[in-house]
């Protein structure tokens, strides 16, 4: 497609966010094009290594700010046609009902404009799609409507110990929900998705196509429908004309470009999306663009046990506990998940959170066989001191890089706390050697919060901009409370019900 | 590293066990060696002899200085920085310079002790030096056939997963490996 004058919408991003949405706008019969950053990567040309993989993440400088500064690159954000799911680790629980009501049920935080009923259809409809293997009762949650479309994956060592040491504590654990396929899957657009080969590189991306990454998926069905992807298409601004999103300015191989349409989708995530809506000035008559930054608490806890584990083997998150949804005392709760790790990340951690370093630290690194882990992911509540803004510093582009304060409050101290007794106990139970813990934040939530009051809201319950026509913005900026759980399936959700709201304006 | 170890992570690498594009990597940084050119001659000696201290390795088996002088040459990012902590290249700098005048010639506890001080007074930049390292050590495949890491035979996937589940292949490699 060349520079089209008649597209219909135009998406900026192709992650969890932007790619659902493409293909259904795509379905409709919309002329569509998404513009991404980051470039395609096939599975099959995808080495097992970490390093080699590191070009499937966001490498451009980021600056971190505040008492507990967030890490980015490697740890946070994805560059590539399928975004964040290219390396994402496709756990999929879904939220529960009550995760979109905190302040009506703790007064604090916010509420969201929708509620579960108006996302469920959609959490049917993408688990069906991805071909999410899961356990056949779940023992949290409002009751499915349909079962998960594969069995659950087996458990890994890491797994295996938890839910053990769980059983000895009274605390009831599932198999999760994975979007990696544990039967094989023909894939609308793509072809015939393998089983996983429980090869435990998700989140280096995964080189057999059994990981439901978009590229895999909802992009591969979106060009099937005559949507077009630009890959290494960089996005440098928001263009407007006579009051109204028009399209974007981009670089692509050297050159700055345009491209104009009727509707502009903002899928960058919750750091791009911002920073292009500050550096185009476009979408902040609330001045809430880049507030209510938030990250989950991520504590991670881990040991060495006797057994020969081999925590690259398996899909890595493999057990589940949502017991811990509720905790008196405190605003909302976390999900307990298993962990299992590669062996650069668990070595990057390990120097970083334990600042252990010579003997010490090649000694315990020589261990790697034998370790397991056990992480959170726990509500964070939205601060008035977590916001992204602009720096000073300016990028190799000329723009200026984004500068992004974090601090936990009170409750996030809390949880993070009462997490880390729990882990710990339940490696003691399992009799683990050399426990440590480390003290993380995880997934970038927040900075363009959806809501119906315009004057402290930037988009409405759709992702509609309150302010400026022909903006629309999807992706994990948008949620107004970072939810108990991980993002990803939530996210894909409100892509379709973005994707559905559009068709309506755009045939009206 | 010895004949023997260099001769069976060779093997290990080109076997059929392994994917093409994880050879192709693997290979390649076995025996990746890097010309100093971002810092100086001074700069450069002292970063590799804080190197050896903090990750414990031998300079002519493994380049992990040269791997970061070179990551700094091509001005790469890792993707973020604390805001409080200057750009990488003239952190490392200012780490280094903060170590005692004669570091490489002190003992290995007096270099220790001085380690220990730079850890205290410079952690933000402290800590990224010593990720970098610990990410180059353990990515190195013979740091790997050493701790017995069997991760990049990907070929033909993983069947069993469980505690003690092993495959042969996953047993015979590294240095306790049985048949090496
Ligand atoms: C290591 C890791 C593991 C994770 N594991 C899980 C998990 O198990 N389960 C789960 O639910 N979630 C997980 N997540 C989170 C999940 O991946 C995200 O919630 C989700 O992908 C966010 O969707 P998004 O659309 O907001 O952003 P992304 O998926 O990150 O997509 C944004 C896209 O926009 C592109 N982009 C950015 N700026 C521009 C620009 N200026 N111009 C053009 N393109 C641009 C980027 O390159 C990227 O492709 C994980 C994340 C990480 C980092
Ligand atoms: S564990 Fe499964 S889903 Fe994950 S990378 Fe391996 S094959 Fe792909």
């Amino acid at each position: 497609m060349t520079n089209n004058p008649e597209l219909d919408v135009l998406v900026i991003g192709t992650g969890a966010g932007g790619a659902p949405l493409l293909a259904r706008l795509a379905a409709a019969g919309l002329r569509v094009l998404a513009l991404e950053a980051g470039v395609r990567h096939r599975p099959a040309e995808m080495p097992t290594d970490e390093v080699a993989q590191a070009g499937l993440f966001w490498m451009d400088e980021r600056l971190s700010a505040g008492k507990d500064p967030v890490g980015f690159g490697r740890n946070n954000s994805g560059r590539g046609v399928g975004g964040s799911t290219l390396h994402y680790t496709a756990y999929t629980p879904r939220a529960q009902p009550d995760d979109f009501e905190l302040l009506k049920e703790f007064g604090q935080g916010v509420d969201w404009p929708l509620s579960y009923a108006d996302l469920e259809p959609y959490y049917d409809e993408v688990e069906q799609f991805l071909g999410v293997s899961g356990p056949s009762e779940y023992p949290w949650g409002p009751p499915r409507q349909r079962p998960y479309p594969h069995p659950a994956l087996p458990l890994n060592g890491a797994a295996l110990l938890m839910e053990q040491a769980a059983q000895q504590s009274g605390i009831r654990t599932s198999a999760a929900a994975n979007a990696a396929l544990s039967r094989p899957q023909e894939q609308e657009g793509y072809g015939l998705r393998p089983a996983c080969s429980n090869r435990g590189f998700c989140q280096a991306g995964c080189s057999t196509g059994a990981k439901a990454s978009l590229d895999v998926t909802y992009l591969a069905l979106a060009e099937a429908r005559g949507a077009t992807i630009w890959e290494g298409a960089q996005v440098t601004k928001l263009l407007m004309k006579g009051g109204r999103v028009s399209g974007a300015e981009f670089v692509r191989g050297g050159k700055t470009q345009t491209l104009h349409a009727r509707q502009v989708v903002l899928a960058a995530g919750a750091i791009e999306t911002p920073r292009l809506l500050l550096l185009s000035g476009v979408g902040n008559s609330s001045e809430q663009v880049g507030r209510n930054f938030m990250a989950h608490v991520g504590v991670q806890v881990w040991g060495l046990v006797d057994d020969d584990l081999r925590p690259y083997k398996g899909i890595p998150g493999g057990l589940i506990s949502e017991d811990f949804h509720r905790i008196p005392g405190l605003v909302g709760g976390y999900l307990l998940q298993s962990l299992g790790v590669m062996p650069v990340t668990y070595a990057t951690q390990y120097a970083r959170g334990t600042g252990k370093w010579g003997a010490a630290l090649s000694e315990h690194l020589s261990q790697y066989n034998h370790v397991a882990g056990i992480n959170v992911l726990g509500e964070c509540l939205p601060y008035a001191g977590n916001f992204l803004e602009l720096s000073s510093e300016l990028d190799e582009r000329g723009l200026p890089k984004p500068l992004i304060h974090f601090s936990f409050g009170e409750n996030e101290h809390r949880m993070a706390k009462h997490a880390e007794t729990v882990m710990r106990d339940l490696w003691a139970k399992i009799g683990a050697r050399e426990v440590w813990a480390l003290p993380r934040a995880a997934h970038t939530i927040g900075t363009a919060r959806m809501g119906h009051d315009p004057s402290s809201n930037v988009v409405d319950a759709f992702g509609r901009s309150h302010d400026t026509p022909g903006l629309w913005i999807c992706d994990n900026s948008t949620f107004p409370s970072s939810l108990s759980v991980n993002p990803g399936l939530t996210q894909m959700a409100l892509s379709l019900r973005t994707a559905d709201a559009l068709i309506a304006e755009l045939k009206a | 590293m010895s004949a023997q170890e260099r001769a069976a992570v060779i093997a290990a690498l080109n076997g059929p066990a392994v994917t093409a594009p994880t050879r192709a990597t693997l290979l390649e940084r076995l025996d990746a060696r890097y010309e100093r050119q971002f810092l100086s001659e001074t700069e450069f000696a002292r970063l590799r002899a804080v190197a050896v201290r903090l990750v414990p390795h031998d300079p002519a088996e493994m380049d992990l200085s040269g791997l970061i002088d070179q990551r700094l040459h091509q001005n790469l990012s890792d993707g973020w920085r604390y805001a409080d902590t200057p750009a990488d290249g003239p952190a490392y700098q200012g780490l280094l310079a903060a170590l005692p005048s004669n570091f490489e010639t002190l003992s290995g506890d007096e270099q220790d002790a001085a380690i220990h001080e730079l850890q205290a007074s410079q952690p933000h930049p402290f800590e990224d030096l010593l990720a970098e390292l610990t990410e180059g050590f353990m990515a190195h495949p013979l740091t790997q056939y050493r701790f017995g890491y069997a991760g990049f035979m990907d070929a033909p996937g993983w069947p069993r997963v469980g505690p003690n589940e092993l495959e042969a292949r996953e047993i015979a490699y590294g240095e306790s490996g049985n048949d090496q």
